[in-house]
């Protein structure tokens, strides 16, 4: 819903028999769309401003002289709207056979296909064959418009969806319409390239297949994808989107809709900041200092043991998770038993859940005793729109759930420092690549070399890899079940989208396992759920907040009541 | 409905078939005897008259609308005519085909990087044929798919691309069914 100013005035209409309640002023579509009555449109996008250029969405409204544009048609008391009259079927059939007269129809090959208007109106609305013969109007096909948008000028419709959202959203102007009548096209003013930080949402709001991501592009048919509602990892915005994943692969994330975070955007950074849950800087295997790295096993044949069901190579004879843990955990125990517990510290950078968080919070206060424990956020740059400055995704929830120094505890300076001088003997770090980039590698470096032991736990290859002495491999928020609190306080559910890879569990079971470890006796495994109800009770403000309440959106912290 | 009974007297059928089956034994043999003179007398006269083919050494002349194993139509210049819309892997009941998309700086700017139709599988229903857009998919006359590892009835581009003059026949007959 659009911002109101104060209350409207309820007034009555009918549509297709149905009585609804609507407020004065909202538009015809907006409110037909809001009951469940489908009304097709092309140029009508709730968050963009009207434009009327489709004329698909046009409806029979009683004592009104034709047929009219629902979209910019304010409902009015007693207004009595039939959408399936015979007018109106003709209309749009007549609209339809207009939009696709030029429509070079190569939906084989068009990236849109399966989540096109044109086919799904074609189907409900066009008639299935073509009356013209003369030749289809050629035009520019994969042009690159932008580094990251690809451009085909003979499947657009003109709907100015794209050229209001650059006006509106992105305020950068690049689009426009160009010519006049059967000659109009889209095109950026001088041949500007179409470059701002937001320039993918063009691809999503354009109901065909002209404007389309240049990363997804011909990557897979969409109908194929697998979609799961998470939000973005990349800043502490938060922004809601899906990942489209085939065969345990991310092939693209697409922003969706919530009113409270991102409206139906996100940053192109954000989105194509993916790679790293899959690439070959991903961490697959633990190691431990000083024991022989796990070797592929050379089995070949009719049946590749040496690959699992993905296609990864297993491995064996290395250690596992749970010896790598076992290390970690005698070393921890070892230094707080010669050197007492000062001489741990723990850095964290936020990119765990709120659930996760939790557990090593815990496990920092109550087996580890050390007050040496700092959250480190990399900071970047930002704008006024979504795009903010904290580069982690739960940062806010991480601050909520009390991480930081405790009593006489050091924060990440201070905590380096004593690394550097030898004051603090074990560092624990729990994601590397915010404390490379929060506190500069200039000061990680002599940190990290005065060390006895430097436990790591990552899911992406660092400059602080090869120099652990126990390395384990987390999941990357991609992989996850749990909750993360964006920047302005709203805890939103994350969920997994993807297996992890073989043997890696979620960096809230190594937390639960470490903490076995270090009791010496076997606690209860990790449980998302479970952990959330403790999550709430921990943080004053999540109070009453319930983990099937959080439901695709999410609940604003104070919401619980 | 009701059941209709009915009664077989076993004495009387017996008595026809003769003692132990004989007349049964006898025509089984005449048919024997049938096949095996006019093999004979066909092999002497050097004109073979009996159905039977010395497969694998020769080979039947399959008709156009036979479905043996889907292959990929070549098209002159050497690349494939697949599009990877991937119509036929979405229309595959037993989902045996699995198609990697990719751009090309071809005209035709989309083909498949990897496609593979794993043989062990297919059912050679003809329904990838059928939702392809492009002629690309056809059920060839093959049907030998034996190999000496699992990873062998696994059929990668490279296997299944076949030159399309060699599939004239088929192409001619899909075109003439859609026709119909």
């Amino acid at each position: 819903m659009t911002e109101r100013d104060g209350f409207k005035k309820p007034v009555k209409v009918v549509i297709d028999g149905r009585e609804i309640v609507a407020e004065a002023g909202e538009m015809l579509l907006q409110v037909a769309l809001d009951n469940g009555v489908e009304i097709p449109h092309y140029c009508y996008h709730p968050k963009l401003s009207i434009d009327g250029s489709c004329r698909m969405c046009q409806v029979k409204i009683e004592k009104a002289p034709k047929l009219a544009i629902s979209c910019n048609t304010p409902v009015a008391d007693g207004m009595v709207v039939d959408t399936k009259a015979g007018e109106v079927v003709e209309a749009r059939k007549a609209v339809m056979e207009l939009l696709l007269l030029n429509h070079p129809l190569d939906c084989p090959i068009c990236d849109q296909a399966g989540e096109c208007y044109l086919q799904d109106y074609s189907f409900g609305h066009g008639r299935s064959e073509a009356r013209t013969t003369s030749p289809r109007r050629k035009g520019v096909k994969r042009h690159p418009i932008g580094p990251r948008v690809v451009f085909d000028q003979e499947r657009c419709i003109l709907c100015r969806r794209c050229v209001r959202f650059t006006h509106e959203i992105s305020k950068t102007d690049e689009l426009r319409v160009f010519g006049a009548g059967d000659r109009s096209r889209i095109a950026t003013s001088q041949d500007r390239p179409l470059d701002n930080p937001y320039s993918i949402n063009v691809a999503d709001v354009c109901p065909v297949g002209a404007l389309l991501s240049a990363d997804f592009h011909h990557k897979r048919r969409v109908w194929f994808l697998e979609e799961t509602e998470t939000v973005c990892p990349t800043c502490s915005n938060g922004c809601n989107v899906k990942i489209g994943a085939f065969r345990n692969r991310i092939e693209r994330l697409v922003p969706r809709r919530n009113d409270e975070v991102n409206d139906t955007w996100m940053c192109d950074h954000g989105r194509l900041n993916y790679a790293f849950v899959q690439d070959e800087t991903r961490l697959r295997e633990p190691a431990i200092a000083g024991r022989e790295a796990r070797e592929p096993v050379p089995v070949a044949g009719p049946i590749d043991y040496t690959r699992d069901s993905d296609g990864r190579e297993v491995r064996a004879s290395g250690p596992s998770v749970d010896e790598a843990i076992a290390a970690a955990a005698a070393s921890l125990r070892a230094a707080v038993a010669t050197y007492g517990a000062t001489s741990v510290a723990v850095v964290l950078t936020p990119t765990l859940t709120n659930e996760e968080t939790l557990l090593l919070a815990r496990l920092v206060r109550e087996e580890l005793k050390t007050p040496h424990f700092a959250l480190a956020v990399p900071l970047g740059l930002s704008d006024d729109f979504l795009i903010k400055p904290e580069k982690v995704a739960n940062a806010r929830g991480a601050r909520d759930l009390g991480v930081g120094p405790g009593d006489g505890g050091k924060d990440l300076a201070g905590i380096l420092a004593a690394c550097a001088s030898g004051e603090i003997k074990v560092l624990w770090v729990v994601g590397s690549d915010g404390l490379v980039a929060a506190a500069g590698l200039d000061a990680v470096e002599p940190a990290v070399a005065n060390l006895e032991a430097l436990l790591l736990q990552d899911t992406n290859r660092s400059a602080l890899t090869d120099r652990a002495t126990v390395l384990v491999p987390g999941c990357t928020w991609a992989e996850k079940d749990g909750s993360m609190t964006n920047h302005a306080g709203r805890v939103q559910r994350i969920r997994p989208a993807l297996r992890p890879p073989t043997g890696l569990v979620a960096d809230g079971e190594i937390f639960a396992r470490m903490a076995s470890a270090l009791r010496g006796e076997a606690g209860a495994p990790f449980e998302p759920r479970v952990a959330f109800a403790e999550v709430a009770k921990a943080v004053p403000s999540y109070v009453g907040l319930e983990w099937a309440r959080l439901g695709s959106r999410g609940l604003a912290a104070g919401q619980g009541a | 409905m009701a059941a209709r009974v009915v009664t077989v007297d076993r004495r009387s059928l017996r008595a026809r078939g003769g003692a132990f089956g004989a007349r049964a034994f006898a025509k089984g043999l005449s048919v024997t005897w049938k096949h095996f003179s006019r093999n004979l007398m066909g092999w002497v006269r050097g004109k073979p008259t009996v159905a039977t083919v010395m497969f694998p050494e020769e080979d039947v002349v399959k008709p156009a609308a036979f479905r043996g194993m889907p292959v990929l139509v070549q098209m002159d210049d050497g690349k494939e005519r697949c599009v990877a819309c991937g119509l036929c892997e979405w229309a595959c009941p037993v989902d045996c085909i699995s198609i990697d998309p990719a751009e090309t700086p071809d005209p035709i700017e989309r083909h498949p990087l990897r496609f593979d139709i794993d043989m062990g599988r297919c059912m050679f229903c003809g329904l990838c044929e059928e939702a392809c857009p492009e002629e690309a998919i056809v059920m060839s006359d093959r049907v030998e798919i034996s190999a000496f590892s699992r990873g062998g009835i696994v059929w990668n581009k490279e296997d299944l691309l076949v030159p399309q003059d060699q599939l004239a026949r088929r192409l001619d007959w899909i075109r003439r069914s859609y026709e119909r």
